[in-house]
Parts: C-alpha cells; sequence; structure tokens
C-alpha cells in the first residue's frame, strides 16, 4: 500500500493533475471530515482543508513510503487542526452545539423522531468532547468518528499503540461520565434517561 | 474506583464479550464498561460530512496556486533575476507566505543580491583613481616615448648617412633619370663588404678630424695673441694720471691743445 502511495506522491510531485485529482478524491473526504469534527463550522472546515492539502503538496518530497499516506498527510495537519480547535474553545460559545453544526453529521434516511433523538445526542457528544482534555478529545474524534486505525493515529500523532489505546479507553470513559455528571448537577436525570429510552435503551 | 481489568483487557485486545463477562461479575467495572460503552455507540451511528464540489474544485486547483518547496527551490534563481513570468510569481509568493525556510532562503538570496549590486558612495571614484598604482614599465615601452622615437629616428638617419647613403644625391638622381644605374650601384654597393664601408668611415672621420684639428690650432693662436694683447694694454695703461680739465670763464670745460690736435701715425 506504501510503495503504491509513494508511486502516487512521486507522481504528483512531478507535476501530474491526474495524480492529483487522485490524490484529491482518495483523502478529500477523510481530511474535511477531520476537519469538520475539530471545527464543526462548514467554512472553517473548507478553510481547514485547503490548507491542510496546500501544506501537503508544498511537502510532498518529505513523505518517503514508510507511513500510512493518511497518517503522514495527518501528522503534517495536527498542528492546524489544534490550532483550530483551540481558536474554537476560546470562544464564548464554544461549549453551544447548534442543530446545523450537528446537521451533515446526520443520515438523512432516519425517521424525524430518531432524527431528533441523534442530533440532541450528537450535540451532547460534541458538548463533553469539549469538555475532556484535548489529548484525549482528539484521539477519540480520530478513532470513532473518523474511523482511523489505532496505527494510523500512533503514526499521525508520534505516539505508540498502547498510548492511543489507553487514551481512547480513557476518552469514552470521561466522555459518559461528564454526560451523567451534567444531568446530575441539573437534576434531572429524567432527561437523561428520557433520551436513552428513546433511544432504545442505548443510554 | 474500578479494578481496572476492563481496561488491562480492552488493552490487550480482548473481545467485548471478554468484557462483559469480567463486568458481569464486577460491579465496579460495570458502571465504567456502560459509559464506555455508551459514548462507543453514541458516535458509531454519525456520517461523515460530504465533501462540497466547489471544495474538491479548489483543493484540485492548488497546485495552479502554490508550488512546492522543490519547486520554490527552482523558481526562486529566476526571480531574483527578475525573469519569473506573473503567474509563476503569484505561486512562488504564495508558498514563501507560509513556508518559513523556503522564506527564510528566499530573504538571504534578495540580500546577497543586493550585495552584488552596491551603490558606490560619492567619494570611492576619486579615492580609486588616486590610489591607482603606477603601471608596470616593460622593456621596449620607452619605444613609446615621442622623445625617445625621435632620436631613434634622427639616429638612424646619422647612420645611414655615414654608411653612405645622401638624400640629397638620391633626389638629384631622381631628377636626372639616373636611378636605374643608380640603384644597380646601389646594390652593387650593397654587395660589398663591411671592411670597405668601415675603411671609408674611418678616412672620412680622419678627415673630420683633420679639419677640426686645423680650426683648434688657429683657435689656439687666436686667444694666446688676444691675451699677449691685453697683458701689454694693461701694463701701458697703469701709471696714467687723471686729466685736469681747465674750466672757461662761463665753468665749462675747454678742450686740451693734444685734444683739439690731429694725430699722425706715421710721424
Amino acid at each position: 500500500m506504501s510503495a503504491e502511495e509513494k508511486t502516487l506522491v512521486d507522481r504528483c510531485r512531478q507535476g501530474d493533475d491526474d495524480a492529483w485529482r487522485e490524490f484529491v478524491d482518495r483523502f478529500g473526504s477523510k481530511v474535511y471530515s477531520v476537519a469538520y469534527h475539530f471545527t464543526l463550522n462548514r467554512e472553517d472546515a473548507e478553510e481547514l482543508s485547503q490548507e491542510i492539502f496546500l501544506k501537503t503538496f508544498e511537502n510532498l518530497h518529505r513523505y518517503d513510503g514508510t507511513f500510512p499516506l493518511v497518517a503522514w498527510l495527518l501528522s503534517l495537519s495536527r498542528n492546524l487542526c489544534i490550532d483550530r480547535y483551540r481558536r474554537r474553545k476560546r470562544e464564548k460559545s464554544f461549549r453551544f452545539v447548534s442543530d446545523d453544526a450537528v446537521l451533515p453529521l446526520l443520515k438523512s434516511d432516519d425517521d424525524p423522531a430518531s432524527e431528533t433523538l441523534k442530533r440532541e445526542r450528537t450535540k451532547l457528544l460534541f458538548w463533553a468532547l469539549a469538555e475532556i482534555p484535548e489529548d484525549l478529545a482528539e484521539i477519540l474524534v480520530l478513532r470513532d468518528l473518523d474511523g482511523l486505525a489505532y496505527e494510523e493515529i500512533g503514526k499521525a500523532l508520534d505516539l505508540p499503540d498502547g498510548t492511543v489505546k489507553s487514551r481512547l479507553f480513557r476518552a469514552r470513559a470521561e466522555v459518559a461520565k461528564r454526560i451523567r455528571e451534567r444531568h446530575e448537577r441539573r437534576g434531572t436525570a429524567g432527561a437523561f434517561q428520557s433520551l436513552a429510552l428513546a433511544a432504545g435503551g442505548v443510554l | 474506583m474500578t479494578c481496572g481489568e476492563v481496561e488491562r483487557l480492552f488493552l490487550a485486545g480482548a473481545p467485548a464479550d471478554d468484557l462483559r463477562r469480567h463486568a458481569k461479575g464486577c460491579s465496579s467495572c460495570r458502571a465504567l464498561l456502560s459509559d464506555f460503552e455508551k459514548t462507543e455507540e453514541m458516535s458509531a451511528g454519525l456520517a461523515a460530512p460530504a465533501l462540497s464540489s466547489s471544495l474538491r474544485s479548489k483543493l484540485i486547483a492548488i497546485p495552479r496556486t502554490t508550488v512546492s518547496c522543490e519547486g520554490a527551490e527552482r523558481l526562486l534563481p529566476l526571480a531574483i533575476e527578475g525573469e519569473l513570468g506573473a503567474d509563476d510569481e503569484r505561486r512562488l509568493a504564495s508558498h514563501l507566505s507560509r513556508c518559513e525556510g523556503c522564506s527564510e532562503a528566499a530573504a538571504v538570496l534578495y540580500e546577497t543580491k543586493e550585495l552584488v549590486d552596491p551603490i558606490p558612495p560619492p567619494w570611492l571614484a576619486a579615492r580609486l583613481t588616486a590610489a591607482r598604482p603606477a603601471r608596470e614599465k616593460r622593456f621596449w615601452s620607452w619605444i613609446l616615448d615621442p622623445k625617445a622615437a625621435i632620436g631613434l629616428a634622427y639616429g638612424a638617419a646619422v647612420i645611414v648617412m655615414l654608411l653612405g647613403f645622401n638624400p640629397a644625391d638620391l633626389a638629384r638622381k631622381m631628377s636626372s633619370g639616373q636611378l636605374g644605374q643608380n640603384t644597380r650601384a646601389a646594390v652593387t654597393v650593397a654587395e660589398s663588404s663591411l671592411s670597405d664601408r668601415l675603411g671609408a668611415l674611418q678616412e672620412k672621420a680622419a678627415r673630420t678630424f683633420a679639419v677640426w684639428k686645423g680650426r683648434a690650432g688657429g683657435y689656439g693662436r687666436a686667444a694666446v695673441s688676444n691675451v699677449v694683447s691685453l697683458i701689454w694694454k694693461t701694463s701701458t695703461t697703469k701709471d696714467r694720471s687723471p686729466v685736469e680739465r681747465p674750466r672757461n670763464r662761463d665753468g665749462r670745460g675747454a678742450l686740451r691743445e693734444s685734444e683739439t690736435s690731429t694725430t699722425n701715425w706715421r710721424a
């Protein structure tokens, strides 16, 4: 896989437009997905995606084929993503997740009732992600939301697989804990439980 | 507090059933595993946000908006020489605005370019002119001196004349139409031996010396004669007293008798 990806990168370096188009089609959605999960805003995600691809194009000569290409791409863009994430965190409205922000993440074939439930759960998830430390949050985003393999995450973040798994375990537990605590603070555990009931016992 | 077994099993890559089996018998781990699985399921059902066609087009157009670091290496020398097209210049500027390494390299190169063409201070030309070292003279450079050239020409003319060539004679022979015969004679003369020419030269020099010797003798005798005459005149006029002139009634001096009479040298 890496040899084939190295060939693709070499063709891009030589100015092959078809190769670059193939590169964008192969990794564009993944990069945009990561960017969206870090920004929760379409304009910001598009801008971040362009920055990531610009940086990738300008640094193609650094790719030596020893990394999975997507991991290398994310390792290049990690600082850009974290910068955006921190910038968003500094905003007052960071903890408020709007309906519009989670709408692109919902599947359209859901019925209205389950779509409403999913929207609320997703908003709750992103609220909780904002509450936990960012080194845990980024692992959860890359693994559970973007579906990257442990090895790819490890290469992208320069972490051993064991650390990636450990952080993921803690991240999941922390997210659930924050959601539960939120409802306990409000004294309306019923609301959380009703959400769980509406979700068919998932929560 | 949990016993940590669930986390250990997860890190070891154990199947989910093993985790649930442990949690069934461990109350502390049961809540943790429940939280763990709830979060996993919350995020698992989400869709990936769709990449818009406009963003895809922008991403595909990136090679036309910027250059790689390799491209910047190729374009920078041209940019410094001002030989870059507008499109490449824009792409290079876009890259330099983001790439710290290339930007620094470009700054150094532009500064180097400025070092190559400095603006000279106004006093520099005068100082350089004053400090110009003397040109080294070569052994034949004295020929270029006009005085030396004139002297050389005169010397050559004298040598030619001493060897028997007379321009006045040549001009006379040319006017009388004898040049053909004389040319042949000149060739004959040129073929004569060097000793003959030297002999003629010595003879001519001896004649010239004799003339000058005679003249010197004449000048010498004249000089001796003049010296003797001068000595005689000086000795005969030494004891003469100044002349006392009588005064007339009007006070003006009158001539003596000897001064008014005519001298007769024969007498």
